[in-house]
């Protein structure tokens, strides 16, 4: 739909109509709603056909049409003579509601008798239109209509009718829409923006001359309505303008698409019109269009006749049928496409899906627990990450269901077959679901029903508040393959522990499946579980149940899954029941933090503060501080350098690598193929708690950043410390001038393109080695870099320490890295990264899980005094988590999530 | 445009964050009541156990929840419900009459058209709310003159154990347990009934189909003009990981266009998967919505391995609701299950001072006090 320039839209104006399904619908300003016309039994008599012979499938099929084809709302109207138009309008739009892609868009309840209108609001969940209402009867009867609209929370249509009947001409329409307004506004208190005045499209060149200018009014009115009655809508029913040419389709679509031209550009907002109708105004041939136009805006008393004229030419000609589409999905393989139609909910090809499927894996059976399964298996993925909701589950199970019926009398043939030849055959899979004593809730549980019920299972509800004896009774009498347990509020897990007792004192022999909002797997395991010998397992949501059911009561699927199950089971219990590391409180643990004296000479002061930046430092340099043991390690090789040189198996092949090493090593500094950039920086600092504070300058009055750190907890015998990072900065209250550092180093910088220049000519071998290569110069440049540190720190100068010793790390002060042992959180990257501005010195990034890119790269912080040492945090608990996300403004989840490792509870249970 | 008469409640909520109060159910809990304790003398021969029946505690275990009342109150509550979650005939047909389906039948709108029609359960359902809306009243009353502060009253409506938009029939999706009427006539019964007991607002609560509470907005609208009584009305919602109403999955935006007509005094989110998922609906709703935002989740999910049978302790509470609230998304907070009144004493404490969101007309002062705000900092 083309729409005029002049159609743009003053905001100050403009409160757009604001609709709901299970969706929200907004319009925009200057965008033409479009009306979903075909569910309408008066519009369409294939749609009444479904609807007489209450094909309801059929009908609901005509509804995801209009929403595939773009309707943004649904205009449903039961109105025939034939049709109990309360009745079908319900269950209809009941129907529509359980149709998750339909039951998106807002619908418009069209009815001219009332009582239909009232039974459509009381299906509507969203914020729907009536259409319509009018001053046809009288104002009492209208404002009573508006009242009861507006309590059902629904936009509505006006027609432009009172009691003296339809306004045909301007005059006329403007007057009733007007006072209509004025009654809905100021006595009703209707929202002005949800009034949508549908001033009457009627029908022009009838051949009477006072029809001619029917759609000039129409236009006019919608034009005066728009700037004098703030926020309402126009609407109107867009076929009527050519009835005269019924059986011409080019003449008629040529004449909606002009007349709506017009009239958007004069305001109309929407319009009801059946889509495939519509030509595009600008690819309208000319001479048609103007022809059309002079009837529309009645330009020439004889542009009727014109019209009729050149439209007999045009009869027959017909446009051929334009093709339809073949929607992308369809090009799949068939498993692909059995995914697609359970994930969207679409039945429309399940039945011809199902059967190739069929044939292509030979057995009903395999298809039922391959492809759909799978596709059910991706439908539990979809609603457990909260991008389905539950509407759409039952509706792909719904989708499930056409399937295993098609397959069905596969299955009985085969079951026959097998019979005939004297094998044992299982009938269909009972189970018997009840909510437990003491508990009234079975939505949820009626949906695992529903959901089971389509895979073909049959079903026995026992419904609420149902006592053991009683449901053990009942399984017994059905020989029920299963028991499902159900239970929203926290006494029912008790009931659930007792349900299991009795099933193993009477001695059954079915597995039990639990769920409901309070019940978990862990407590399933480690309470429930124990008391049953059968397999009691628990499904988290209904998306689940199918593919479990379908593992218990398979025949051949049934021991692996049982045995898998059981080793989860005692996994979760043995995790439940494991001693946890005796821990002391936090406070506890802070009063044992590492025992310091400080002092003014332990804490030398840096030859400067602030960052410095180091590009394209020289690789030559680097060299010298490689370590080379992690090198042999990368290769596979243990061992220690240099003496596994001389290793009496791995020594030749070691020798050998250290060797082609070093000669690409050569290539790589005399051709500068590798670029080594840093930044460091040192900062006066002080600890405050287990954080430490980084200021922006010595007045020590400003907070740059700060750094939080975390304390060992676990209770250590004699007098070990607990301690933290933060213990080896001089707290605050010390009133000592402390500093910190800290940096980030690569030397990755083209690695890159290297090894893709090796791969390309396939040598692996090279590649691999220029990676570990690239490693070992981004930790000879940490340690390089943390000796300058240490002499511009004025306490390293004197060191004068070997390459050996540095290796072994015999010097004062440490550089640990966040991610690390002393501090496993790997967010604390981002604090350096913004202190340092890393990226911008040096090119070094973080990914969203703070992994450093490229990948030979090193950062960590500088700590200088003498005491400082490495540790490894080991295990911590609720305590320090807690405060912990309190320090660093991070949820308690997203802490348990990045320090799972340090955790000393399962965060899960 | 301000009304000439701003209801006390909303001159709160344009000074700070209002406090609404902790779980009913789950603190009952922790009373240790038995079967005995919920009968009384008036259902000593009642058929079934009705000890997960809390509502019926109003009328037999009154000082029980009064002592709720007042605990919660004292943890600086400024709102407190009703016990009535489940006191509509339906969803108390559930304790008191046998389920058809445990004899093969079925549940459908003839059988609760008998629901609706019993004269038993029409007179327990007005008793529990009236008198529940008494002691509510009474507590309020009392507390708020003993701390001159003012204390309101929300008589709690629940979302009861049918869903109006949901098939439990695998063959016809078009299926209903019950009609849009039957749901209609029990919650007017229901809503009369706290008016009569004295709430000062309505709170119809923990929606998880649309379209029930739908009807319930419906009932109160017609109550309201039978009666010529009207009371603000608070909405919330309990929805999923993607946002939407846990049974009828409608989102968010979708929800609020739903029953913005009804012009309520706030609409929120509470119960759900706690705190921590609701953030971006939270957020969704406090920028579509003119009206003022409550947020009372539960304390996290439940877990029945720990203490207090959900995850959440009262300073994990008191961190969540003080993020939303330095995110200026709410104005009212509080919890729902597995919430004490220590997790209510802890929110109300980190809420104190805590600048409440700005809504309606005072969205440009608003904007104004950011943009100070940031310039500060910077």
């Amino acid at each position: 739909m083309s729409v005029p320039e002049s159609a743009i839209v003053d905001p100050s104006r403009f409160s757009p109509l604001r609709l709901s399904g299970s969706q929200p619908f907004t319009q925009q300003p200057g965008v033409y709603i479009l009306i979903g016309e075909r569910t309408n039994v008066a519009g369409s008599p294939r749609f009444a056909n479904f609807i007489k012979q209450g094909k309801y499938e059929e009908a609901v099929s005509v509804a995801r049409q209009q929403i595939e084809n773009g309707a943004n709302v649904l205009d449903v109207c039961m109105d025939e003579g034939m049709i109990d138009g309360v009745t079908a309008m319900t269950r209809f739009l009941q129907l529509l509601a359980s149709e998750p892609e339909v039951a998106k868009v807002p619908v418009m309840v069209d009815s001219s008798k009332w009582e239909v209108i009232e039974a459509g609001l009381k299906c509507l969940q969203g914020k729907g239109i009536v259409n319509s209402i009018s001053l046809k009867e009288g104002e009492e009867q209208f404002r009573h209509h508006a009242a009861t609209i507006l309590k059902y929370g629904a936009a509505t249509v006006v027609m432009a009718f009172d009691e003296q009947g339809q306004a045909a001409n301007y005059e006329d329409k403007i007057r009733v829409c007007e006072r209509a307004y004025r009654i809905l506004v100021d006595q009703v208190g209707f929202p002005p923006e949800d009034i949508i005045f549908d001033p009457n499209i009627l029908t022009v060149a009838t051949g009477m001359e006072e029809h001619n200018n029917y759609a000039v009014d129409y236009i006019n009115a919608t034009r005066w309505i728009k700037a004098n009655l703030p926020f309402a809508k126009v609407s109107g029913g867009v076929s009527n303008i050519s009835f005269s040419f019924r059986g011409n389709n080019i003449v008629r679509e040529a004449i909606h698409s002009a007349f709506l031209y017009h009239a958007i550009a004069a305001g109309m907002d929407m319009g009801i019109v059946n889509a495939g109708m519509l030509e595009v105004y600008e690819e309208i041939e000319p001479e048609l269009k103007v022809l059309v136009e002079d009837v529309l805006l009645n330009r020439r008393s004889d542009a009727t006749e014109r019209l009729v004229d050149y439209g007999e030419t045009l009869k027959g000609a017909g446009k051929a049928a334009t093709e339809k589409k073949t929607e992308e999905w369809r090009n799949g393989t068939v498993e692909e496409r059995l995914a697609h139609a359970l994930v969207k909910g679409i039945d429309t090809y399940i039945e011809a899906d199902t059967e190739e499927a069929r044939v292509k894996l030979g057995r009903p059976l395999s298809v039922i627990e391959g492809p759909l399964m799978a596709g059910m298996g991706i439908v539990g993925d979809l609603f457990g990450a909260g991008k389905m909701f539950l509407p759409q589950v039952v509706k792909s199970a719904r989708v499930m269901k056409k399937a295993v019926a098609h397959l069905t009398p596969y299955m009985e043939a085969e079951k026959e077959a097998r019979a005939a030849a004297g094998e044992s055959v299982k009938a269909q899979g009972k189970i018997v679901l009840a909510t437990v004593k003491g508990d009234v809730h079975d939505i949820g549980k009626n949906i695992v029903g529903v959901v089971l019920a389509c895979n073909n299972y049959e079903v026995i509800d026992m419904g609420v508040m149902v006592p053991c004896e009683k449901i053990l009774e009942r399984a017994k009498a059905v020989n029920a393959d299963l028991i499902g347990l159900s239970g929203l509020i926290t006494p029912s897990l008790d009931e659930m522990v007792h349900v299991a007792r009795e099933l193993e004192r009477q001695g059954f022999k079915l597995p039990l499946l639990i769920g409901g909002a309070t019940t978990s797997r862990t407590h399933t395991a480690v309470k429930i579980a124990p008391h049953y010998s059968e397999p009691v397992v628990h499904i988290v949501d209904a998306s689940r149940a199918v593919p479990v059911t379908t593992s218990l009561l398979s025949g051949n699927g049934k021991s692996a899954f049982v045995a898998q199950h059981r080793a989860d089971y005692e996994a979760l219990r043995r995790a439940h029941s494991a001693p946890k590391l005796s821990v002391v409180s936090l406070a506890e643990a802070r009063k044992r933090r590492t025992p310091i004296q400080w002092r003014v000479e332990d804490l030398p002061q840096p030859t400067f503060t602030g960052v410095r930046a180091l590009h394209n430092f020289p690789l030559v340099t680097l060299r010298d501080f490689i370590d080379w043991t992690p090198f042999f390690h990368a290769w596979g090789l243990k061992g220690v350098y240099p003496r596994i040189l001389e290793h009496q198996e791995q020594g030749a092949q070691a020798r050998q690598i250290f060797k082609e090493g070093n000669a690409l090593l050569d290539i790589i500094v005399e051709k500068n193929l590798l670029v080594a950039r840093g930044v460091y920086g040192l900062f006066p600092a002080n600890a405050m708690g287990d954080d430490v504070e980084l200021y922006t300058g010595d007045k020590r009055d400003k907070i740059l950043e700060r750094f939080h750190f975390l304390r060992q907890q676990s209770n250590k015998e004699g007098s070990e410390p607990c301690r933290s990072l933060a213990d080896f900065i001089a707290p605050r209250e010390t009133g000592l001038a402390d500093h910190i550092g800290g940096f980030a180093v690569t030397s990755g910088i083209g690695l890159k393109e290297l090894c893709e220049s090796y791969r390309a000519r396939h040598d692996d071998y090279n590649a691999i080695m220029a990676e570990a290569l690239a490693d070992r110069l981004a930790e000879a440049f940490a340690e390089c870099l943390h000796k300058c540190v240490r002499n511009e720190w004025g306490y390293g100068s004197a060191e004068n320490l070997s390459s050996v010793d540095l290796i072994q790390e015999k010097y004062r002060g440490i550089r640990p890295a966040a991610g690390y042992p002393a501090c496993p959180d790997h967010t604390e990257k981002g604090i350096l990264w913004r202190l340092l501005d890393v990226e911008a010195n040096t090119g070094i990034q973080i990914t969203e899980s703070f992994a450093m890119w490229p990948g030979s790269s090193v950062s960590g912080l500088y700590f200088a005094h003498p005491e400082s040492r490495y540790f490894s945090l080991g295990k911590i608990d609720r305590d320090q988590v807690a405060d912990y996300s309190n320090r660093k403004g991070m949820s308690i989840g997203e802490v348990e999530r990045w320090l799972g490792q340090n955790l000393n509870y399962d965060p899960a249970a | 445009m301000k009304k000439a008469h701003q209801h006390p409640l909303e001159k709160i909520l344009d000074n700070r964050i209002a406090i609404i109060d902790g779980a009913m159910g789950t603190t009952i809990r922790t009373y240790g009541m038995k079967e005995l304790d919920i009968r009384g003398l008036r259902f000593k021969d009642a058929p079934k156990s009705l000890l997960n029946d809390g509502d019926l505690f109003s009328l037999t275990k009154a000082e029980m929840i009064g002592d709720i009342h007042r605990r919660f109150l004292e943890a600086g509550a400024d709102i407190i419900e009703t016990n009535t979650f489940g006191a509509t005939s339906i969803a108390q047909s559930e304790f008191f009459v046998e389920d058809p389906r445990e004899h093969g039948g079925r549940k459908d709108p003839e059988f609760y058209q008998k629901i609706i029609d019993d004269t038993f359960l029409s007179e327990l359902t007005w008793d529990i709310n009236e008198q529940s809306a008494q002691l509510c009243r009474e507590w309020a009353d009392r507390v708020a003159n003993a701390t001159s502060r003012a204390r309101f009253v929300a008589g709690a409506i629940g979302p009861l154990t049918v869903s109006l938009s949901n098939s439990p029939d695998a063959d016809d999706p078009g299926f209903r347990v019950v009609s849009f009427d039957q749901v209609r006539t029990a919650y007017a019964l229901q809503v009369r009934a706290l008016i009569a007991g004295g709430v000062d607002v309505l709170l119809v609560e923990t929606v998880f189909d649309s379209l029930n509470a739908k009807a319930a907005l419906v009932a109160i609208r017609e109550v309201f003009e039978r009666d010529g009584k009207e009371l603000p009305i608070m909405i919330s919602a309990a929805v999923g990981r993607g946002g939407e109403t846990m049974i009828s999955g409608q989102t968010t935006e979708a929800f609020w266009n739903a029953v913005r007509h009804v012009k309520p005094l706030s609409v929120g989110l509470n119960c759900s998967l706690g705190p921590e998922p609701m953030y971006p609906f939270l957020e969704e709703l406090s920028q579509k919505a003119d009206v003022a935002i409550s947020c009372y989740p539960n304390a996290g999910l439940p877990n029945p391995l720990s203490e207090t049978g959900f995850d959440l302790q009262p300073q994990d509470m008191a961190r969540y609701l003080g993020d939303f609230a330095r995110g200026g998304l709410i104005n009212i907070a509080g919890g729902c299950c597995g919430n004490t009144p220590e997790h209510i004493a802890a929110i109300a404490k980190a809420l104190e001072g805590a600048a409440p969101r700005r809504f309606g007309n005072r969205l440009n002062e608003v904007s104004f006090a950011r943009q100070g705000e940031i310039e500060s900092r910077v």
